[in-house]
């Protein structure tokens, strides 16, 4: 005789002795979890600050299942009328422990861990790593291969800030930008999945070089978009830049000055649209940045409206970009020597490059195994998502969403 | 490598150095105690000399032996990354200074240098998990929390009971912890 194996959801499902028959009742009751004030005594005094409530305030829960924020976040917020007070975002809903993982794959391994991180802009993601492990076995990137990292990072780039301008529009009740944007994101995706074979997780870029040549469609498919891109962003962009709507809602909006922005640890678009000149591809130079034209657009406002423009004026200077790598790109191999097998010295690297939402990083230290001994992850997402309970305060419920937007978090990177 | 720059620190910072100032490609590496966090960081941040007001990354290490929380910093002086490694905070209790009075933005990531490792900042407000549920007891980054498939060789204590139910044959009796040579 089998004894009846208890269902694994047994405890999230209605009990015999459920005081109602109705299962919403229940189903609300077995979603305690989801309540706005958590069911144990406060942990920390600014836990126990936020969830004592003032007069005339309440707790709204956020989220996970929110779709506008941009993932599985929860955000609790503190409410006086439709103002928000204070918020608290409770993450973790998409944590993997990537770090953890790195930690148990070899050096060639980790590196496909690193896409799914910021899926919008995986590029990104994987170059911190892969750099961190060139720099932890001195092995030295060709020419070639450098300029073809740097082409398809910054294509990258255009189709994150692409996708940024449709959900952000999104975000606000806009409907025909995220339409429009994705024509462009879908053509670059198009592109560089003909030269990684990927449309979303390319893991392209290896230890001591990239996974392949610079081939026949990519390049066409490369010219075709080159001839009509900057058409295609500025008609993309006069549909917000001229919607007086639009404008009037993010003028003001979410406003935070430069000192703050890095008391805060923000970089990228975010620290510059306060005024601050820092670019980590002129801060800290890497790759062949150095030898390349390009400016730093800076704007002084802070708000949302400000971050916004920013991201399209960094779109024409990496199509900027893009035409001088491909005028300037020498021949070459795309893959250094390496033997099969990596096993570096013991030591430490650090590098951090520049992505579409700012620095994102990787610290690696190597026992002298062919594992990291320890692998971190340093995504600006993170970091600019805890900004938001610094300009949020003040403002009403529907603009959290417009300030979450326009800092562009994804939480694939948040959660790790 | 900027050899100007580690003479600098090491004339302003030399009796706080606990280990060898080290430098390699673009990085420079400094080693303090705990006790000097506070003191070193404001210190790297105020004075004009050094400027680095620019906090790039804040990680905990286990290293098997001791634990260590690893800042990463940014200035305009110097072409290297700074990196201060906050060495020797025992195991058992690992307490360190917070940084959040100099940068607000660290908190989260020390609340999860907290959650991944357990390390103390004192300081820090809002120091509670921040990735793992609540009522977590273990702190899955340390060196002796192994996956699930290799729960069998871990001492036990940070794993969760329902971790241990891939106990494969043969497993060793004790545990063997990888020590970083670094």
């Amino acid at each position: 005789m089998t004894a009846t194996k208890p269902r694994p959801d047994a405890h999230t499902r209605a009990q015999p002795d459920a005081p109602s028959d109705d299962p919403r009742v229940t189903l609300d009751r077995d979603l305690g979890v989801f309540e706005p004030v958590p069911p144990y005594p406060p942990r920390t005094e600014r836990e126990a600050e936020f969830y004592t409530l003032g007069d005339g305030e309440m707790f709204i829960n956020m989220g996970p299942q929110h779709p506008s924020t941009h993932g599985v976040l929860r955000v609790v917020l503190k409410l006086d009328g439709e103002k928000v007070v204070d918020l608290d975002p409770v993450l973790g809903y998409l944590h993997r422990g990537v770090e953890k993982l790195c930690e148990n794959a070899d050096y060639h391994q980790a590196i496909c861990y690193l896409d799914p991180l910021e899926y919008v802009s995986s590029l990104f993601c994987e170059w911190p790593g892969v750099m961190a492990f060139e720099k932890l076995m001195d092995v030295q990137v060709p020419r070639r291969a450098e300029y073809i990292r740097v082409l398809s990072a910054e294509l990258n780039r255009v189709a994150s800030h692409a996708l940024f301008l449709g959900w952000m529009a999104l975000d606000l009740g806009g409907l025909t930008p995220i339409l429009w944007s994705f024509i462009e994101r879908d053509e670059i995706v198009e592109m560089l999945a003909s030269l990684t074979g990927q449309r979303m997780l390319f893991n392209y870029f290896r230890i001591g070089g990239v996974n392949g040549d610079l081939n026949h469609e990519f390049m066409s498919r490369l010219g075709d978009w080159m001839s009509h891109a900057t058409e295609q962003i500025e008609a993309g962009n006069a549909l917000l830049n001229e919607n007086e709507i639009f404008v009037r809602r993010m003028r003001g909006l979410g406003t935070i000055d430069s000192k703050a922005a890095l008391r805060m640890v923000m970089t990228g678009p975010n620290l510059r649209a306060t005024g601050v000149p820092f670019d980590v591809r002129r801060a800290h130079p890497y790759s062949i940045y150095p030898e390349l034209d390009f400016d730093i657009p800076t704007r002084s406002e802070g708000d949302c409206l400000a971050r916004y423009l920013l991201r399209m004026d960094e779109v024409k200077q990496s199509l900027r970009i893009i035409d001088q790598c491909l005028h300037q790109m020498p021949d070459g191999p795309v893959m250094a020597k390496l033997p099969r097998l990596l096993r570096p010295r013991p030591g430490r690297a650090y590098a951090g490059i520049e992505g579409p939402r700012g620095q994102y990083a990787a610290y690696v230290v190597s026992d002298g195994t062919d594992q990291p001994f320890r692998m971190r992850i340093h995504d600006p997402s993170f970091i600019h998502l805890q900004a938001v309970g610094v300009m949020t305060p003040g403002h009403l419920i529907a603009d959290t969403m417009a300030v979450m937007a326009s800092l562009d978090p994804i939480m694939g990177g948040v959660d790790k | 490598m900027d050899r100007a720059f580690k003479a600098r620190l090491e004339a302003r910072f030399g009796d706080q150095l606990t280990g060898p100032l080290r430098q390699r490609h673009d990085e420079t590496e400094i080693r303090i105690g705990p006790g000097d966090v506070t003191q070193v960081i404001t210190a790297l941040h105020d004075e004009p000399a050094f400027g680095f007001e620019f906090l790039a990354d804040l990680a905990g290490v286990d290293t098997g032996e001791v634990m260590q929380v690893v800042y990463h910093l940014w200035s305009a002086t110097t072409p290297d990354w700074l990196r201060v490694i906050a060495d020797g905070l025992s195991r058992d209790e690992p307490r360190v200074p917070s940084v959040t009075f100099m940068w607000k933005g660290a908190e989260w990531m020390e609340r999860e240098a907290y959650d991944m490792f357990g390390i103390t900042f004192e300081g820090n407000r809002d120091l509670r998990r921040i990735y793992m549920p609540p009522d977590y007891q273990s702190f899955p980054l340390r060196k002796d929390f192994f996956l699930p498939d290799d729960a069998a060789r871990s001492p036990g204590a940070g794993v969760r009971p329902m971790e241990r139910t891939h106990t494969p044959r043969n497993a060793p009796a004790t545990a063997t912890v990888r020590r970083a040579g670094a």
